[in-house]
């Protein structure tokens, strides 16, 4: 039985900062991965990484550190 | 990650599926239910943008499809004038995509539908579809960009569907202006209400799934999340029980389908045009009607540049052209020189756009 959790969902403007994300976060050891965007948000690019909550704070330090651009952080409830 | 399909996915593709068997059966050409690159090229025909004397028609499914998804999205305030994201970039790839999905006949959508009706002709397309997804996600992969796109004005979120509203109006108030075709596919249509009202359901649960024949397939590729392309195999299976219902289906061959030809290199190559290029537009040509729709500038631009796109396809010849049988003259039809021509420097344009765009910026 699938199971919902609380997850971190980091949305974009464009595909290309979301795989800048991506690279940011392998680089720095942060869990997560790129997913299509949740239809309950809305994505310019229709692509968004998410990630367990704990790593929320590590996130918001690589996105502020890399002067990444993104749309919005959220946490919602997604299927895991 | 496991994923829920959602529902209004698998929804709106029965209902598309359900439509396209539905509009061939009132009068639209076989296979031809719904064709986004068809209808946009009948429409710039019909407008006298091209001279193709069978391909012009006011296609109210067009009409239907971005009026849909304007009035859905107003309705769950979905409605967001943005713009700003390399228009001028973003009209060149609309025609280009357009030239593309002519050389083929049919854009992704109706790329299904043939393959419902039977058509291994729109197999091969298929296979040059994800070849040119595959490209498109190489150069996403490496930061391709067409920069984001910002709030804007409400007339601009509006444009296209103006635009429709005022197609509608003078095509009931003064039909004479326009031209249309009194043989061949453009001859072949629905009756106006009932393509207009069908196509204002499937564009409205359009905007409700994002159903789009490319995120579809990139999300399966790049994340292993089939939901989008959940909704591209509930048209295909829809159409093809719908044809074997209605009498219509008589197996899958490549020889004699309705308005295709079987020159499957230019299928193939066409239909990579139309993957490689929507990838970097991040839509099929039916997900940019209806992110115009909902107010997307940028969208509405790729639209402009599809019409122009079909105009430039039929004035200069580039369009395929479909295999017949006429008193027992079988012609195969296909690919004229300088649509062969035009497909190479489409690429060429492509390529250059790809790699032109692609973000320097180095971080860690």
């Amino acid at each position: 039985m699938r199971e919902q959790q609380l997850r971190t969902v980091v949305t974009f403007h464009t595909t290309a900062e979301a795989m800048a994300l991506e690279q940011i976060c392998k680089h720095r050891g942060i869990g997560g991965k790129l997913i299509s965007a949740p239809r309950q948000l809305s994505a310019d690019c229709g692509i968004a990484w998410c990630a367990p909550v704990e790593e929320t704070a590590a996130i918001r330090a690589a996105i502020e550190e890399s002067v990444l651009e993104i749309d919005r952080i959220h946490e919602i409830m997604l299927y895991v | 990650m496991s994923k829920k399909i959602n529902i209004w996915v698998l929804i709106a593709g029965a209902v598309v599926g359900i439509a396209a068997v539905a509009l061939t059966a009132l009068g639209n050409p076989a296979n031809m239910g719904f064709c986004i690159a068809c209808f946009l090229r009948d429409i710039a025909g019909a407008t006298k943008l091209h001279s193709a004397a069978v391909v012009q028609y006011i296609r109210p499914e067009i009409i239907g499809l971005v009026l849909g998804s304007t009035i859905i999205a107003l309705a769950t305030g979905e409605f967001k004038p943005r713009a700003g994201s390399s228009p001028a970039v973003r009209f060149i790839l609309g025609a280009i995509v357009m030239i593309g999905a002519l050389v083929f006949l049919g854009c992704p959508l109706r790329m299904v539908i043939r393959m419902g009706g039977g058509d291994l002709n729109a197999f091969v397309g298929l296979v040059g579809f994800a070849i040119g997804i595959l490209i498109g996600i190489f150069f996403l992969k490496r930061g391709f960009s067409l920069k984001r796109s910002y709030t804007a004005t409400k007339v601009e979120g509006f444009a296209l569907p103006f635009v429709m509203v005022a197609l509608l109006a003078l095509v009931l108030i003064v039909p004479t202006i326009f031209v249309f075709s009194e043989s061949g596919p453009g001859s072949k249509h629905a009756p106006v209400l009932a393509a207009l009202v069908i196509a204002l359901i499937v564009g409205a649960l359009a905007q409700k799934s994002r159903l789009c024949m490319v995120s579809g397939m990139r999300d399966a590729i790049m994340f292993r999340d089939f939901n989008l392309l959940s909704g591209f195999a509930a048209i295909f299976v829809v159409v093809l029980l719908g044809n074997i219902i209605l009498g219509n289906f008589s197996g899958f061959s490549a020889y004699l389908q309705p308005i295709a030809h079987a020159s499957q290199l230019w299928n193939l190559l066409g239909m990579v045009l139309v993957g490689w290029g929507s990838v970097l537009l991040g839509g099929c040509p039916l997900r940019q009607l209806i992110l115009a729709g909902e107010g997307n500038g940028d969208s509405a631009v790729t639209v402009f540049g599809m019409v122009v796109g079909a105009a430039v396809a039929h004035n200069f010849k580039l369009a395929g052209s479909a295999a017949s049988l006429t008193d027992g003259v079988y012609s195969a039809g296909g690919i004229a020189t300088s649509g062969k021509i035009a497909v190479v420097i489409a690429a060429v344009v492509l390529l250059v756009i790809s790699f032109m765009n692609i973000a320097k910026k180095e971080r860690n």
